[in-house]
Formats: C-alpha cells, sequence, structure tokens
C-alpha cells in the first residue's frame, strides 16, 4: 500500500472512503484513469459521485485511502507510515493542475467572463494581465464566446456560462479536469452546447472525470463508465458495453429508468 | 361555433375604470397634511426669523462640521472592527468565535450613552497615566495624565466606533455568509490560497452586499453624534443646546440642528447611492 502508483496515470483512487460522521458517502472505492482518457462516473442521485470528485482536488477531505494525481499524493504527505495533512498552501499548488467545473457554474459573479478566465493565472500564477488576457481570448475563441468576452455572467445564458466556467478551468492548463454534473442544471438544447465543448475537450487527448445524470455526455463522449451505487463501485466498463450490456442487475434497472426519462 | 363565424367586431375604444378610491384617498390625506402645517405655523411655534438668524452662523456650522467627522471617522474605524469580528466570527475557531460573540453582545446590548459615558469615565480611573514610548528613543511619545489625553471627542469617537463595531460586525458577517458557496468551491480548487479566496473573491461580492446596510449605519452614527453632547463635545446638538440654555428659543435652535442633520443625511444617502451605482449588483 505504501508504494506510489504509476505515473502514467493521471488519477488512481486507492481504497478511499468518505463518511460525514456515521453516514457514509462511499467506501473502498478503488480504480485508475489513465492519462488521456474520459471516465463518466454514473450513478443514481446520492451514491456519492459529486462527492467523491471534491475529494479528488481535496474540497472534501476523506477518511480512509488514498488519491494520486500523476504520482502526487493529494492532500497529504507521508511520512513514518502517517499520512500528515498539507498546508494550505501545499494544496492549493496541487489544485493547480486539477481543473473543477461545476453544476452551478460558479462564474464569478463580480468578473466577467474575460476576468473570470484570467482569475487562474492571474491571481494564482502570477501571470502579467496582459500575457493573461491573450490567453483567456484564445480559451474563449475556443467555447465560442470571444463576442462575450466583456459580459457578466448575469447577462449570459447558462450554458454560456458553463462554457466561460469551462474556460476558466482549463486558463490553468489542468492534467485533469473534474466535471461534476457540468449538463444538470441547463435545458436539453444549451446542455447539448457544453457537450460539444467537452466532446472536443475529448479529442485532443483532455483527461476528464465527469459526474452525470446525462446520457449524450456518457455514452457519447466518455470513453469508460464508472457505475456507483449503495456507497461503492458497483460496474466498471468501456462506454460501449455498458450501455450495451450492463453485467449488474443495478445498472440495468439504473440505465432502463434513465432510458425512460429521456 | 368556429372563429370564422363570430361577426366582426368594429375597433371600439377600451375604457378603464376609473379608481375614484384612490383620488378620495388622495384628497384626504393631502387635506390632512396641509391642516397640520397651516396649524404649526399660525399657531408659531417657531419664529423664522429667529432659525434665518442661527442657521448659518459659526458656531453651529462648526457643530455640524464636528458631528460629520465623529460620525464619519466612527464609521470608518467601526468598519474595521466589524471586519476583523467578522472573520473571527465565521473562523470556525471556538475561542475566537466566543470572544467575537461576546464583543457583539456587550456593545449591541448597552446602549450607545451608556458606553460613551462610560469610555470618558473609566478609562482615566482604571489607567490614571497614558505613558507610550518608543525603543531608542529618549524622550517618551506620550507621557500624561490620561484625562488630558482622553478628550471628549477622543472619548466620543471609541465610544460610538466600539458600540458601532458590533453592528458592522454582524452587517459584514451577513454579507460574508451571503456569497453563494459555490463561489469559495471554484476559487479554492483554481488553487487560490485562502487569503485570495477572501480577497479576490468573497470581499467583493460581500462588499457589494452590505452598501445598503452600511449606509443605513453611516446615517444613524452620523445622528448619534449627538450623544457626545453628553460628555461635552462641541458637536451640532451640543452647541445649539449651549445657545437655546442663554437664550431660550429651543424651538427654533432645534430646528436648525435638525436642518443640519438633513443635510448630513443627505450626504450620506448621496455617498450610498453613487456606491451603489459604481459597484452594481451583478
Amino acid at each position: 500500500m505504501s508504494t506510489a502508483p504509476e505515473q502514467s496515470h493521471a488519477v488512481s483512487m486507492v481504497g478511499v472512503s468518505k463518511k460525514w460522521g456515521a453516514v457514509s458517502a462511499f467506501t473502498d472505492v478503488t480504480f485508475d484513469v489513465p492519462q488521456g482518457e474520459v471516465v463518466a462516473l454514473l450513478g443514481p442521485s446520492g451514491a456519492g459521485k459529486s462527492t467523491l470528485l471534491r475529494c479528488v482536488n481535496h474540497l472534501e477531505t476523506i477518511s480512509a485511502g488514498r488519491i494520486y494525481v500523476h504520482g502526487d499524493l493529494i492532500g497529504y504527505r507521508l511520512e513514518k507510515e502517517a499520512l500528515y495533512e498539507l498546508t494550505d498552501a501545499d494544496i492549493s499548488r496541487q489544485r493547480q493542475k486539477i481543473g473543477m467545473v461545476f453544476q452551478h457554474f460558479n462564474l464569478f459573479k463580480h468578473m466577467t467572463a474575460l476576468q473570470n478566465v484570467m482569475s487562474g493565472p492571474v491571481h494564482v500564477l502570477k501571470r502579467s494581465k496582459a500575457e493573461a488576457a491573450e490567453l483567456a481570448l484564445d480559451l474563449l475563441d475556443k467555447v465560442g464566446l470571444k463576442a462575450k468576452a466583456g459580459a457578466y455572467p448575469s447577462e449570459l445564458s447558462g450554458g454560456q456560462q458553463q462554457r466561460v466556467a469551462i474556460a476558466r478551468a482549463l486558463a490553468m492548463r489542468p492534467r485533469v479536469l473534474l466535471l461534476d454534473e457540468p449538463t444538470s442544471a441547463l435545458d436539453p438544447e444549451l446542455a447539448q452546447e457544453v457537450v460539444e465543448t467537452i466532446r472536443r475537450l475529448a479529442e485532443e487527448g483532455q483527461t476528464m472525470l465527469i459526474a452525470t445524470h446525462d446520457m449524450s455526455l456518457a455514452r457519447d463522449v466518455a470513453d469508460r463508465v464508472i457505475f456507483m451505487e449503495g456507497g461503492g463501485l458497483a460496474e466498471d466498463a468501456p462506454s460501449k458495453d455498458f450501455f450495451t450490456a450492463p453485467k449488474s442487475e443495478r445498472a440495468r434497472q439504473f440505465l432502463a429508468r434513465l432510458l425512460q426519462a429521456h | 361555433m368556429t372563429a370564422a363565424s363570430v361577426p366582426s367586431i368594429p375597433d371600439l375604444p377600451i375604457i378603464h375604470r376609473r379608481r375614484w378610491g384612490s383620488w378620495v384617498l388622495g384628497a384626504l390625506a393631502l387635506f390632512v397634511v396641509a391642516s397640520i402645517v397651516i396649524a404649526s405655523v399660525r399657531s408659531r411655534i417657531l419664529d423664522l426669523s429667529v432659525v434665518g438668524e442661527y442657521i448659518f452662523s459659526p458656531m453651529i456650522v462648526m457643530g455640524a462640521f464636528n458631528a460629520l467627522v465623529l460620525g464619519t471617522l466612527a464609521l470608518v474605524i467601526a468598519s474595521i472592527i466589524g471586519f476583523v469580528v467578522a472573520l473571527m466570527r465565521v473562523s470556525g475557531n471556538p475561542i475566537l468565535v466566543a470572544i467575537s460573540a461576546t464583543y457583539v453582545y456587550l456593545f449591541r446590548g448597552t446602549p450607545m450613552l451608556i458606553q460613551l459615558v462610560f469610555w470618558f469615565n473609566a478609562v482615566p480611573i482604571m489607567f490614571p497615566n497614558i505613558y507610550l514610548a518608543l525603543p531608542f528613543m529618549d524622550a517618551p511619545l506620550i507621557n500624561a495624565p490620561t484625562t488630558a489625553v482622553v478628550t471628549p471627542f477622543l472619548a466620543a469617537l471609541a465610544g460610538l466606533s466600539l458600540a458601532e463595531g458590533a453592528y458592522m460586525g454582524e452587517i459584514i458577517r451577513g454579507g460574508i455568509l451571503a456569497v453563494d458557496k459555490g463561489q469559495r468551491a471554484a476559487a479554492t480548487a483554481l488553487g487560490m490560497t485562502q487569503l485570495k479566496v477572501l480577497s479576490q473573491v468573497i470581499i467583493p461580492q460581500a462588499g457589494r452586499i452590505i452598501i445598503p446596510a452600511a449606509g443605513n449605519q453611516y446615517i444613524m452614527l452620523l445622528k448619534s453624534s449627538s450623544l457626545a453632547s453628553a460628555i461635552g463635545y462641541l458637536e451640532l446638538l451640543r452647541v445649539a443646546t449651549d445657545i437655546y440654555s442663554s437664550n431660550f428659543r429651543v424651538v427654533e435652535l432645534l430646528a436648525v440642528a435638525a436642518f443640519w442633520y438633513l443635510v448630513m443625511t443627505a450626504f450620506a444617502t448621496a455617498i450610498q447611492t453613487v456606491l451603489e451605482k459604481v459597484f452594481p449588483q451583478r
């Protein structure tokens, strides 16, 4: 257990558990995400998908196990067979390489789209404003929103806000991108434009871990599906196989309900 | 019956119902207000020529200026105290939370007047001498009996600032809590340290949220500066009181003071309006 996992794995979860007091969110979760792979975390509400994502960048602390991102132990330092929590500054440094996109976008409301995308490079990486603005405009262009650079979040549609949020995360050049229900708060039409943006990232080889209920994201964009249920991993399969021939009965039921809803 | 079978209707004007009730109510209210004004003018409560004589007198204007300085400085200091108290309150550190909660309870729970008189009288008793020296200096910076240092102005400033700091602490805490939790999560996830999260995301947003409440407190403080008259600080009310105690034109001088308080309130309201325009709610 004390050996670090292969460096080639973007994310390694080793026996990770999360408890809120006596209530367990998930128990003993183990899986690897190789570099460049897109993994969809599926499962009913309350299965712990979002919590698991928030553990990967230490927004939530884990109760047991270890999480590695590109070989770095997240949140802790291993010393003499004990894990010591890192300082705020050290954890912040680890988070710089882990992008996150939220269900409710969470764009900084007092900043324009451009300032939002610039905020990471300027305030975290201490880049010059000119350099950050240039990069930010490129990224806004990439998500098709260069024309909205000066708009405040309240002036953008949900789909546009989410695309700006993706650009904001990309501005840090993350090695891993965590997406927490990126399309759940959007109308189907607006969700589609966000799915398209994520699909393009997948084609560029961006490693992503996506908690989602969105069939088109999980089936058409993700390479692999991890199905969580009852506080643990219920199934881990290539996306194609999962949707055509789910192995577990629970996954079959879940898919049937999901298809019914669509 | 289908739509086609409906006979064509000529364009007729639409007549809206008259709101007779609101006209009657409005007229009635106007009548009541007019009667009160006329009655008070007839009864000669105040002699306008006396009001005119004092309204721009140097003593009164100085008093108004002193009140404005005291209220404004108190707001600035109270905001700093309130900011620290609010941060302590949301820190999650049980000791800091207990200290700040106790401070808020004590200073919000006692009348400002008591606090002002207390600081003016208690500090010189507690510390009869003030001695402040800096290292590598021969003569001390301050070495004087406390009664000489704690002037009515300083006692009033301390009293108002400490009392108001408790209110501002609660207002600022409310502003911080009103910032969406997702904003903090997003900033943290980008890799900002907690200090950056605070300075770049929480404070700008909380600052906008508290402007209306802070403007309210500023107006309240400008008027509360009149409490300093109790400890002999020459602010507006004290000056007015001094004048009417010799010439007995009580109502006129209170009207003069009230006029200047209204001017100060207009000034505070203008500042608040400008701030709300410059930092619009997004």
